[in-house]
């Protein structure tokens, strides 16, 4: 099934098959985003959301075994990692790691050279740099003091989702992936993620929302949303296709995919 | 007892370069026939040597061994920070290339060669007390062999911010060379300083340092010492520290074994008053075929004393390490506290680490313990690194970094730190670009 607008799509995935170890996780999964889209993928726990982002990154456990994938008019699934990043993905993670002993900003610093050589671009040198992160930090509330912090580590929930968008700020990607950005954020800590990636919306960069709720597509008015349940997108819609969601649950979803386990996971507070 | 060891080239030809040296004083003189007898009974250490157990010196003792040549000047990559140093080339001063202006009255760094001639009596009674030729070979060749070295004397209350570099530095010849550098380091009552040893040295034919440092410390002294092993990689080097704190003296030793074919670190201290106090910080990095073998041996000989020993390493491709710590607490040493920890980053299937802590414990009132790790790089932060656009090499780089800075941070003075941190970085994947990008 194909969705979205597949006309200059800026990203374009055909029945992508993939693994994680013997368990086949992704079973044919086909989407498409055109420049400046949001959409959003929902689904219950297991339908393969956060797998189909760790893909787009190229988390190494993942193990693609059918399909393509397409950005930029690129083969997507050539590029290591870090080459995927130079070409301007972003994947934030829903458990963004601790690095004890590696600096937050010269993490980022290192990050955003690497990322600035493989453009072509002159790096940055740690005066500008500062300027500018201090700048983007500003957009997540983010205290100047966690910038020599070590990479997370110590960090509360809500702190590591406000220096994963932070980091997005900083990067600058034509594609974001934020895997359940909104997962253990309270709803003032929703307001400031949900805040900063809007500030980050522009006509020539999209983004891939994967979350369980609701609540996060309130602050964050989605394009489209996509349904997954075992392995696939089993539904398309518009926004409208959220609320239903909200009323219904997933478990229409489990009617019509056997495949599917997990009752209803309702949005936690409504503002 | 009489001499047992096998001839091996090494210990012939060694021997062989032994010379009376007519300028020194009698005593020493003995001292030396006397350490050249011991090292040709006891031989070179075999793997059947508890202490060498895992080193197989092998390819050492093969080596037709000749005392080393003059060598050559220009060591830009040396490059010491700023403040009093000495330099040694091929293990015999340099004076042109040290400096001890900034030295504080009634303070002595001086070649230890020039001090036995001056004013030799200083000397007698250290030389020799801590680092003990009687069953350690390369104690005893070093004695018997040593042609220089530093001597350095901190008078009573000396310091505080008083840093002094000692620069060993190797222009190996054609013939695989061995230079014997021996550093005397004497801290009155109260003297608080920081000693740096740096060795470093240039590519070409294999060559051999065999160092001793004897250190002893006053009263209340507190003694940072340094040792930044950065040979080239064909070398092999035996290193050998050995100190005595009295009451209340607190000393920090840390060992950096960047470079070397096979590397040996010892530390061997001897807490000999009350209230001391011994910091053991060691970091270890190997790959290839490359060995370090890292020996501590502490002894706590009297009561209320601590020792605080961490090291750690990482390992590549088919290297091998050991870390074999010995805490000895004597009877009627309580109150010690002793701590001991060797974590170890092995980044290849095929490296190896040989990790032995040792608690002897002839007291019964202590808190004696010990811990250790072996892990590999956390792939979940690789992918993290990656995922932002750092490179393989660069990610693999930043995290062993990362594991390691802990031991370079604790360095002392921030300009040692920071060549501390060059030296290492300098061993890393993407070294450079780090050290530029923490710069």
């Amino acid at each position: 099934m194909s969705t979205g607008n597949g006309k200059g799509a800026l990203l374009r995935v055909e029945g992508l098959r993939a693994r994680i170890g013997e368990n086949e996780i992704l079973k044919g999964v086909s989407l498409s985003l055109g420049p400046g889209e949001v959409h959003a993928i929902m689904g219950p726990n297991g339908s393969g959301k956060s797998t189909l982002a760790g893909v787009l990154a190229g988390r190494p456990a993942c193990e693609v075994t059918a399909g393509t994938v397409s950005y930029a008019g690129q083969d997507l699934l050539a590029l290591a990692p870090d080459a995927r990043a130079a070409a301007g993905v972003f994947l934030g993670f829903q458990y963004p790691v601790e690095i004890p002993g590696v600096g937050n900003l010269f993490f980022l610093r290192t990050a955003l050279n690497a990322v600035r050589r493989a453009r072509g671009e002159d790096e940055l040198d740690a005066m500008d740099f500062l300027a500018l992160a201090k700048e983007k930090m500003k957009l997540v509330d983010l205290d100047p003091a966690f910038g020599s912090r070590s990479v997370n580590e110590g960090f509360s929930g809500g702190e590591k989702k406000r220096n994963e968008v932070f980091q997005m700020a900083v990067l600058e990607p034509r594609l974001a992936i934020l895997d359940e950005i909104d997962s253990g954020l309270d709803i003032d800590a929703l307001r400031v993620v949900a805040r900063g990636v809007n500030a980050l919306r522009r006509e020539d960069r999209s983004i891939l929302l994967v979350t369980h709720y609701k609540r996060l597509l309130e602050y964050i008015p989605p394009d489209r949303v996509h349904v997954m349940a075992g392995g696939r997108i089993v539904r398309s819609g518009g926004p409208e296709l959220a609320d239903e969601l909200e009323r219904t649950g997933y478990a229409w979803v489990a009617g019509e995919n056997p495949e599917v386990a997990g009752g209803p996971h309702r949005g936690g507070a409504t503002p | 007892m009489t001499a047992t060891a096998t001839p091996t080239p090494a210990l012939e030809s060694l021997v062989a370069t032994f010379a009376a040296r007519p300028g020194e004083p009698a005593w020493l003189a003995d001292t030396r026939r006397d350490a050249l007898g011991r090292f040709e009974s006891l031989g070179l250490p075999t793997a059947r040597h508890e202490d060498w157990r895992f080193t197989d010196l092998s390819g050492l003792v093969a080596q037709p061994w000749v005392r080393a040549g003059v060598g050559g000047g220009a060591w830009a990559g040396a490059a010491l920070p700023e403040g009093p140093r000495l330099v040694f080339v091929n293990g015999r001063l340099r004076p042109e290339l040290g400096n001890t202006a900034g030295l504080p009255a009634g303070t002595i760094a001086t070649s230890i060669a020039d001090a036995l001639a001056r004013d030799p009596e200083k000397i007698r009674a250290h030389l020799g007390r801590l680092a003990r030729s009687e069953d350690h070979p390369f104690v005893a060749a070093n004695t018997a062999l040593f042609e220089d070295g530093a001597f350095v004397w901190l008078p009573p209350g000396a310091g505080p911010d008083l840093t002094i570099a000692l620069a060993f530095l190797t222009d190996p010849g054609a013939a695989p060379a061995a230079a014997f550098p021996r550093v005397l380091l004497v801290a009155g009552s109260g003297a608080r300083a920081t000693v740096a040893e740096v060795f470093i040295g240039r590519g070409g034919p294999v060559y051999l340092t065999g160092a001793v440092t004897e250190i002893v410390l006053g009263e209340d002294a507190t003694v940072e010492h340094v040792r930044l092993q950065a040979e080239a990689l064909q070398a092999y080097h035996v290193g050998v520290v050995c100190t005595e704190s009295a009451a209340r003296a607190s000393l920090t030793a840390h060992a950096f074994t960047l470079g070397g074919n096979l590397s040996r670190s010892e530390l061997r201290a001897r807490l000999a008053g009350e209230g001391g106090s011994v910091a053991a910080n060691g970091l270890y990095l190997a790959d290839g075929t490359r060995r370090v073998d890292n020996f501590s041996w502490v002894e706590h000989a009297v009561p209320h004393c601590t020792t605080n020993e961490t090291y750690k390493g990482i390992l590549d491709g088919r290297s091998r390490a050991v870390f074999a710590g010995r805490i000895v607490v004597q009877p009627g040493a309580q109150k010690t506290n002793a701590y001991q920890m060797n974590s170890n980053l092995l980044l290849s299937e095929d490296a190896v680490v040989d990790t032995k802590p040792q608690l002897e414990i002839f007291a019964d009132d202590v808190k004696c313990g010990h811990g250790g790790t072996v892990g590999q790089l956390d792939e979940a932060a690789l992918f993290y690194l990656r995922s932002r656009g750092v490179r393989e090499d660069e990610a693999r780089g930043l995290l062993m970094w990362a594991f390691a800075s802990e031991m370079v941070g604790r360095v002392g003075p921030a300009p040692l730190r920071a060549r501390a941190r060059e030296l290492v970085a300098a061993r890393l994947p993407s070294g450079a670009r780090l050290v530029e990008a923490m710069a």
